[in-house]
């Protein structure tokens, strides 16, 4: 296991240069409109998101893309990324998810040796990063329940951070956080096992909207 | 369309609690329904010409609601340049469902420059009621496709709101074969569904969904003028799905705040696009 924390540290840091840091995925509509603006409105708002978006979308993307590696069926990989790239109607959001998951593909490419993707001739022009995230995984052999679970802490690091730029709250504030979320993302992982594919992309309507609103938001600080 | 007939052979003996068959064709610059099968409770009447070519059909259920188990079809294909309104007669009822949920799978087939607008009226689900709705559009680049749809807090006779057991409701569009637009309302009020990122303390879901090669940047800068004077009573966002259109979803506390900004689109888009008079779907 030791030769495998490294590289998942790695995979995990924030300094990762995937761009997820410039995006706020609908946060920063909710700091505009004041909706959010210290550390309880934001750790409420960090919870219900880890039960919706990162549950049905994001963390359940990740965990049937491993499944399917699993079958070595990359047809499925493939069926599925369009899923995920149809599913976003936020323009902005989808555009973002688009540039983190096409910059974390490339790099991942560069560190990694996939042999098993070189035979995709096809032009891609979306890779959404959950899958990029579960590919990687399993080409370390890091075990699925871990797999999903780092992906889920690497988002929520992202929004914590972004969240100590925005709203602003203290360092520590974002640190203390980071640990009270631990059990909500556990139990997350564990809901997620038990979904199929039927239940992926269920949208949050409101946080839709936030991120549809973002787009004619006047001051920004973040790109989505 | 020979995939599409043998999808429809294999449709029907399928024992459907309703099932609704239709195509549309276009006829010296008139559409004409030319074909239409049901069986069960569904009806279909006959077509109104509230447009002198295009016609309006309104979806009928004859037993006046849905029932445990219940499953529906609908099927209905525009070919080429054809224009069709489709809405149905009154509000979709789901009552009480104990044991299987009830399924509704709506398929549109829209073949070049061809038109669909559909406005249904509201679902609503009563106390204990589950719902799987799927609607499945497969499109040509250069059809037009239209679709409101409003989902209610539901009905019970003690009064509350969001009694049902849950509402799962999709749509798949196919553009030139490939799923350029999926979405997935899922809403399971016992989980908690009020809160933030989710109904915001509002009741009344609506969802707008265009996808049209004459949704130019033009046409988005107009509806961003009219989206300015929306009423003040709706929660709504709106942006550009992967393909030329526009999605826009609501949410408010009344269904008439979400009819009349569904109108003033559709008006939009029947003025802009297509340089025609707004319709108006008079039922009551």
């Amino acid at each position: 296991m030791l030769d495998k924390l490294l590289p998942l540290l790695q995979l995990c840091d924030s300094n990762f240069p995937s761009g997820a840091f410039s995006h706020s995925f609908g946060f920063e509509t909710y700091i505009y409109n004041e909706k959010i603006n210290n550390e309880k409105t934001f750790r409420e708002a960090l919870c219900a998101y880890i039960r919706t978006q990162l549950t049905y979308i994001d963390g359940l993307a990740c965990r049937l893309t491993y499944d399917f590696l699993q079958k070595q069926s990359k047809d499925d990989v493939w069926r599925l990324n369009e899923i995920l790239a149809a599913l976003c109607l936020a323009r902005e959001t989808r555009e973002g998810t688009r540039m983190i998951g096409e910059r974390m593909w490339k790099l991942c490419r560069e560190i990694y040796p996939f042999e098993i993707w070189n035979d995709d001739k096809e032009k891609r022009d979306y890779i959404h990063p959950a899958i990029v995230f579960a590919i990687v995984c399993d080409h370390l052999e890091i075990p699925k329940d871990i797999t999903v679970l780092s992906y889920l802490y690497t988002s929520v690091q992202t929004l914590v951070q972004n969240a100590v730029r925005g709203i602003p709250l203290g360092q520590t504030d974002g640190q203390k956080l980071l640990v009270f979320v631990q059990p909500y993302l556990i139990e997350a992982v564990q809901t997620i096992d038990a979904l199929t594919e039927e239940d992926l992309g269920a949208v949050t309507p409101g946080l839709e909207i936030a991120q549809m609103q973002h787009e004619q938001l006047s001051v920004r600080l973040f790109m989505s | 369309m020979d995939e599409k007939t043998s999808i429809i052979g294999r449709v029907r003996g399928m024992n459907w609690s309703g099932l609704l068959q239709c195509t549309a064709v276009e006829k010296n610059g008139r559409t004409i329904v030319s074909d239409c099968y049901y069986e069960g409770a569904f009806k279909l009447a006959r077509p109104i010409y509230l447009h002198p070519s295009q016609p309006t059909i309104y979806l009928m259920h004859v037993g006046g609601g849905y029932v445990d188990g219940d499953r529906y079809k609908t099927e209905i294909s525009l070919q080429k340049q054809a224009r069709m309104i489709v809405t149905t007669q009154s509000a979709t009822k789901i009552y009480k469902t104990v044991k299987t949920p009830v399924q509704q799978y709506t398929s549109f087939f829209l073949d070049d420059q061809s038109v669909l607008e559909f406005f249904p009226d509201p679902v609503i689900a009563y106390e204990k009621a589950k719902f799987y709705q799927e609607t499945t559009v497969y499109m040509k680049e250069s059809a037009t496709f239209i679709y409101g749809d409003i989902i209610t807090p539901g009905w019970s006779e003690s009064g509350g709101l969001f009694r049902y057991d849950w509402i799962r409701s999709k749509l798949k569009i196919y553009y030139e074969g490939h799923l350029k637009l999926f979405d997935h309302l899922y809403l399971e009020p016992s989980k908690g569904i009020t809160g933030i990122f989710q109904m915001e303390e509002y009741t009344y879901i609506g969802s707008l969904f265009v996808v049209s090669p004459l949704i130019t940047k033009d046409v988005l800068k107009k509806f961003e003028n009219i989206a300015a004077h929306f009423p003040n009573e709706a929660h709504f966002g709106w942006s550009t799905p992967a393909v030329p259109g526009l999605v826009v979803r609501i949410l408010a506390r009344e269904t008439y705040i979400i009819e009349t900004i569904f109108q003033l689109i559709h008006q939009l888009i029947r003025e802009e696009c297509f340089q025609e008079e707004p319709i108006f779907l008079r039922k009551y």
